[in-house]
């Protein structure tokens, strides 16, 4: 019988000389990775390099990997502080050209939304384009708790914050989330949620 | 003082402490704006429990694995310093220093004016330092030295 082999028994087959199982390794967390990406670059290209530049950060260091916390809280700190340079970078690009800042800029976009289309959507899209709308901190720790089975601890971990900040800030988060969606459904919202 | 509101996202979290949690339950029972309340919230959380991830692109991957492909394979830490090895070349060290250190304390012409050692101890050095003996020092350093060589390469080709 073929078992489903943990992260960390791959980090071990992987370290033991077989880095072709590193590919089961981000089939596993690829989609969480891009996620989280997405939502501190708002952009899926630039996620999808973030992601990418994230597994491969990674794959260099996965013998300093301590292997007593989860592999999944390791990697999503990675994804957290690559995706911090990258917007870094890219911010430094972007006030070269105009001194605005890039997050006021993409809620603007994705505010363009026209009431009539909320009819075809569901609940989901809606709650998709809310997150979309929310600065990267807030969004990053709505996904990390409810979708990355992260306790606040990790999240702390992971944010490099206390996990009291990130209990505040969750409560914010959602407090947002809340007034983005009562924006974007208008009385509907009771019906949706 | 904590907003109802942050007390019941606390309660629907479950990290609320016994005595507030059965406050906020009398709360919920008598209150019907706050029941409402409480619904809402407790209905915000199965949705978003229920969230889809985004999905990359179906080259994901392998994109991933190519660019990994030119990076050198990971090793395990422990693989990489053993700690014989470090042990080996600390001792080796040791030795150097030692030896040097007896060659200084040799040469040198420090002496105090009317102290004479006992004639037990005074040994004469001359004799056991020649250029036979610091060969002989350099040779066994350099046979333990080539020992674990021989010992890390062996590990190196059994993995």
């Amino acid at each position: 019988m073929e078992q489903k082999l943990t992260d960390l028994e791959l980090i071990q087959n992987i370290l033991a000389g077989e880095p072709a199982q590193y590919a089961l390794l981000v089939k596993r967390h690829q989609r969480f990775v891009f996620t989280l990406a997405l939502r501190f670059s708002k952009n899926r290209e630039d996620a999808e390099e973030i992601a990418q530049d994230c597994f491969v950060k990674a794959y260099k260091a996965l013998a300093t990997f301590k292997q007593t916390s989860k592999f999944s809280t390791w990697l999503y700190t990675i994804t957290y502080t690559t995706a911090m340079t990258f917007l870094r970078k890219k911010r430094l690009d972007t006030d070269s050209i105009h001194n605005e800042e890039t997050f006021v800029q993409l809620e603007n976009q994705t505010s363009s939304f026209n009431a009539n289309d909320y009819e075809k959507l569901d609940s989901h899209t809606f709650l998709n384009q809310a997150i979309g709308q929310l600065m990267p901190d807030d969004a990053a720790i709505i996904t990390l708790f409810y979708k990355g089975e992260q306790s606040l601890e990790e999240i702390g971990e992971t944010l490099h914050m206390e996990p009291n900040t990130i209990k505040v800030k969750l409560h914010r988060a959602r407090q947002r989330l809340k007034e983005k969606l009562q924006y974007l459904l208008k009385d509907e919202v009771k019906e949706l949620l | 003082m904590n907003t109802i509101e942050q007390q019941l996202w606390e309660y629907i979290d479950g990290t609320l402490d016994e005595a507030a949690k059965k406050a906020l339950e009398e709360k919920i029972a008598s209150d019907p704006e706050i029941k409402a309340q409480y619904e809402g919230l407790l209905k915000l959380n199965s949705v978003l429990g229920t969230l889809d991830l985004d999905e990359p692109s179906m080259s994901f991957t392998r994109n991933v694995m190519e660019s990994i492909a030119l990076e050198p394979a990971p090793v395990a830490l422990k693989t990489k310093v053993n700690t014989q090895i470090i042990y080996a070349i600390g001792g080796f060290f040791v030795l150097s220093l030692l030896g040097i250190l007896g060659y200084i304390f040799y040469q040198a012409k420090a002496g105090f004016a009317g102290f004479n050692l006992p004639e037990k101890l005074n040994i004469n050095l001359d004799s056991y330092i020649t250029p036979t003996t610091l060969y002989v020092f350099l040779f066994v350093d350099l046979v333990i030295g080539l020992i674990f060589l021989d010992q890390f390469l062996r590990r190196k080709v059994h993995k």
